[in-house]
């Protein structure tokens, strides 16, 4: 195994006890000691059962933690608290991807009988449906070129959910309207399989294959042997993870292993649902390469066609398909018409792709810095905030607005926690924001208000820049 | 204003009255793209042409809101809602101005018009013949993000209103498009040449998207590539004013129909969008770029010494490379990979299990 694939499953084992590294640490010292290499690969299985009994015994109540306050209410506390947890989100670093990399991806939801159990609030089927609609707005944003297909397992039989796209608007469209149906029937692995296969025939070999099933049930209601599907699974290099809602099911665990190349850490039985929600999120992360050819960082030639829109009667033939079509995109290089993007010109062979694909992850290159909490004494010069307008506290009335009340202020600072003033600056332009338009400019927009807002500062450093690089 | 009566107003009836909706106008006031345009639309007349467009949007339901911000030539600035007097961004002196009472108007129109023009006013006053001539661009990026902040702190209010108690991110992974507020941008823009700002833009634009608001776009001079791409990205209508002095019936017959009326509507489609991108080393805008397989950013030409100026990956010149595969032998290789052969013709490419 490589040194790569060890990370990977690392990296499972982190998030199946994030919340409780410490009694994570404690199981894993009492168990024989197996090497580094050893402990981190193995780390999954016989481990399980243990680190799933910490789970309840090491369990955080919030009412545990809540201090009350002098007049013996707790809205202070639960507001701090609340503003700390929504800053707390901000904090995941963003560790630098291989983004060139073009997956393809098949999801495969369970929309069996098994998915009506209320064992996750409010139903396993219900949330599952929101973590899917939040797993597709990752992958995309983590995989910018890739393509997303979902496919349901209803009646014993695969149902095509969403086509094979690069679009995460038309996928979450169809996500939510599932939520009007109602999950029944036995669920079929292999018929879901066979689908996934089908779909991915067509998808490039430069690119990868996957397929990732939420799995509730513990049964699959299958019309042949599925171990012939298996092994056209592994014949078209495609690799199966699954992520099970209710316990390890042996037909399971041998897909997963036998189209993962012997490597076992793919399949995954959830706790709890944050830790069901961490083992989603955590396959938006392109998968070890193992091929060369992809993990080498190269320097792509692409075009960047224009959409054209056939009006009227008028159809042309596209190159790839040799069919009729209304509108495609023209290539840039040789002016072919292609269906869709990204795809690789037939003519001139130029890949072809829609820029709006690759400015979909710019944020993470040139990511917005955290604010910083704004201390009462230098709160006063602000109002209100900059983007919103929405007003802030009026500072308390002290002595001298130096004064910092109770000391608190200073150990305070830093990012992850929230403000007492209920100000957050930008350290760049000085603006104060709320924590709203904190969360939003960092999480959503990923721009800074102020900075883009006024550009009358930065140029007064080019300026001198400028100056200072000719003298 | 007539915010806080109407959303009372639609308190419990919201799943079946229609949805109130939040129209955030962006005025691309460059005054380089003005002066040229002033023949055939002079700013005045375009403002009250634009008055009367927000005037009939409130009109067309009693919680219908309005924002709008000005894309200056160094700043993004609100016109309405007027900011404090203590935002340093506009610095003026002096607050509200009464003398709006007149009879004969109603009310929030006197008080849009009546903060409009003198945030206008304040913002043409307070720029210096330096501001003008060091830029002949406009703060567009900013007032995006500004028009999309406010619409997320409006979302945000507006379903705490009706019960709901949603963050930013939990609304835009749950809320239907069915309830909550229907927001939309509109952005008059004049200015060209947006390159300089391409990432913040994008930016915006998924931002956008995300939260589905859509972003409309009438131009009335000039042309940018990013923008197109923006009304495009979040399905919004992209128009180009052929005659100037349509321009009010532009704005009523192509851009007064909020998201719900829309599907009913055949709307204006842009027949050819461009998919430019701009290079990160040099702001131009091209359509065959060098891409970096690790951070994806663009390069217009191979950077010097093939290192990713944004990640400083040494990156080897790829499959794709300079050579233009036009030799009928490459063409035959390349099909046989794209029909998903099991066997890569690549040389050197290893089995997936070693
Ligand atoms: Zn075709
Ligand atoms: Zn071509
Ligand atoms: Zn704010
Ligand atoms: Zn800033
Ligand atoms: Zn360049
Ligand atoms: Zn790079």
């Amino acid at each position: 195994m490589s040194s790569s694939d060890e990370d990977y499953v690392a990296d499972d084992s982190d998030d199946a006890g994030s919340h409780q590294v410490s009694s994570r640490h404690g199981t894993r010292s009492q168990g024989p000691v197996k090497g580094p290499a050893g402990t981190s690969t193995r780390g999954g299985d016989p481990n399980a059962g243990t680190r799933k009994r910490a789970a309840w015994e090491d369990i955080q109540r919030s009412w545990d933690t809540v201090v009350e306050s002098a007049d013996g209410s707790i809205t202070a506390a639960v507001e701090k608290e609340r503003n700390e947890k929504k800053r707390g989100r901000l904090l995941r670093d963003t560790t630098p991807l291989q983004r060139g990399i073009i997956r393809h991806l098949i999801l495969v939801i369970d929309l069996s009988f098994a998915m009506q159990e209320k064992d996750l609030r409010p139903t396993r089927y219900l949330l599952t449906l929101r973590f899917a609609v939040e797993f597709v707005t990752e992958f995309f944003e983590q995989n910018p070129i890739s393509q997303l297909g979902i496919i349901g397992m209803r009646d014993g039989i695969a149902l095509r959910i969403s086509d094979i796209s690069g679009n995460p608007t038309e996928h979450i469209e169809h996500l939510r309207a599932l939520r009007e149906q109602e999950p029944k029937g036995n669920p079929s692995l292999q018929n879901a399989l066979e689908m996934s296969r089908a779909a991915l025939y067509h998808a490039p070999s430069h690119g990868t294959r996957e397929v990732l099933i939420i799995y509730g049930a513990l049964l699959s209601s299958d019309p042949g042997d599925i171990h012939d599907t298996i092994a056209n699974l592994i014949t078209e290099r495609i690799r199966v993870s699954i992520i099970g809602l209710a316990a390890q099911v042996a037909i399971c665990s041998e897909l997963c292993k036998r189209t993962n190349s012997g490597d076992d850490g793919n399949y995954n039985v959830i706790l709890d649902d944050v830790h069901f929600r961490e083992l989603l999120l955590a396959k938006t992360t392109p998968p070890i390469t193992q091929t060369k050819q992809q993990s080498q960082s190269s320097l792509l030639m692409m075009g960047f066609p224009s959409r054209v829109l056939d009006a009227g009667p008028i159809m042309s033939l596209c190159a790839c398909h040799s069919k009729l079509t209304r509108g495609g995109y023209l290539c840039s290089r040789c002016d072919a018409k292609v269906c869709s993007l990204p795809a690789e010109c037939p003519a001139c062979g130029l890949t072809l792709i829609l820029s709006t694909h690759l400015a979909r992850s710019y944020h993470h290159l040139f990511p917005l810095k955290n604010w910083i909490e704004i201390p009462w004494p230098l709160a006063s010069q602000s109002k209100s905030c900059f983007s919103c307008q929405t007003p802030f506290p009026k500072p308390p009335r002290t002595s001298s607005h130096l004064q910092v009340p109770d000391g608190k202020g200073k150990g305070r600072e830093g990012v992850g926690t929230s403000s007492e003033s209920g100000r957050y600056g930008c350290e760049v332009c000085g603006r104060h924001f709320c924590i709203d338009c904190d969360l939003f400019a960092h999480e959503v927009v990923h721009n800074c208000p102020g900075c883009q807002g006024d550009s009358r500062g930065n140029v007064q450093v080019r300026d001198r820049d400028v100056e200072m690089g000719g003298s | 204003m007539d915010r806080v009566d109407g959303t009372e107003h639609y308190k419990g009836d919201v799943s079946q009255g229609p949805i109130p909706a939040l129209l955030l106008i962006i005025l691309d006031t460059n005054p380089h793209a003005w002066a040229l345009l002033n023949r055939d639309l002079p700013l005045s007349e375009a403002i009250a042409n634009l008055l009367v467009f927000i005037n009939a949007h409130l009109a067309f339901h009693n919680a219908n809101q309005v924002a709008v911000v000005a894309s200056h030539c160094h700043r993004a600035v609100w016109l309405y809602p007027r900011p404090g007097s203590s935002s340093e961004g506009v610095d003026m002196a002096g607050g509200e101005t009464p003398a709006i009472n007149d009879a004969n108007k109603y009310r929030p129109f006197a008080q849009i018009e009546d903060q409009l023009l003198t945030s206008l006013r304040d913002l043409i006053q307070t720029t210096t013949p330096d501001d003008v001539a060091s830029t002949n661009t406009t703060q567009m990026a900013g007032a995006l993000t500004l028009a999309l902040a406010h619409i997320n702190k409006a979302t945000l209010a507006f379903s705490q209103q009706i019960g709901g108690t949603e963050t930013t991110a939990d609304h835009l992974g749950s809320s239907d498009d069915t309830s909550g507020l229907q927001s939309r941008i509109l952005v008059l823009s004049v200015s060209g040449d947006l390159a300089h700002q391409y990432i913040p833009i994008m930016n915006t634009t998924f931002a956008a998207q995300r939260m589905r608001v859509p972003i409309d776009i009438l131009k009335l001079a000039g042309d940018t590539v990013f923008l197109q791409q923006a009304s495009d990205t979040t399905r919004g209508i992209y128009l180009q004013l052929r005659s100037p002095q349509g321009f009010l019936q532009y704005l009523m017959m192509a851009f007064l129909p909020d998201q719900t009326s829309r599907k009913l509507l055949v709307a204006p489609t842009q027949e050819v969008v461009d998919f430019r991108a701009a290079c990160f080393c040099h702001r131009k805008v091209v359509d065959v770029g060098f891409v970096c397989s690790i951070c994806l950013s663009i390069f217009c030409s191979v950077p010097e010494g093939a290192v990713c100026l944004t990640c400083s990956t040494h990156l080897s010149l790829g499959e794709y490379g300079s050579k233009p595969a036009v030799v009928p032998r490459k063409k035959k290789k390349r099909r046989k990979l794209n029909g998903g052969d099991d066997t890569p013709s690549r040389p050197g490419t290893p089995v997936p299990n070693k």
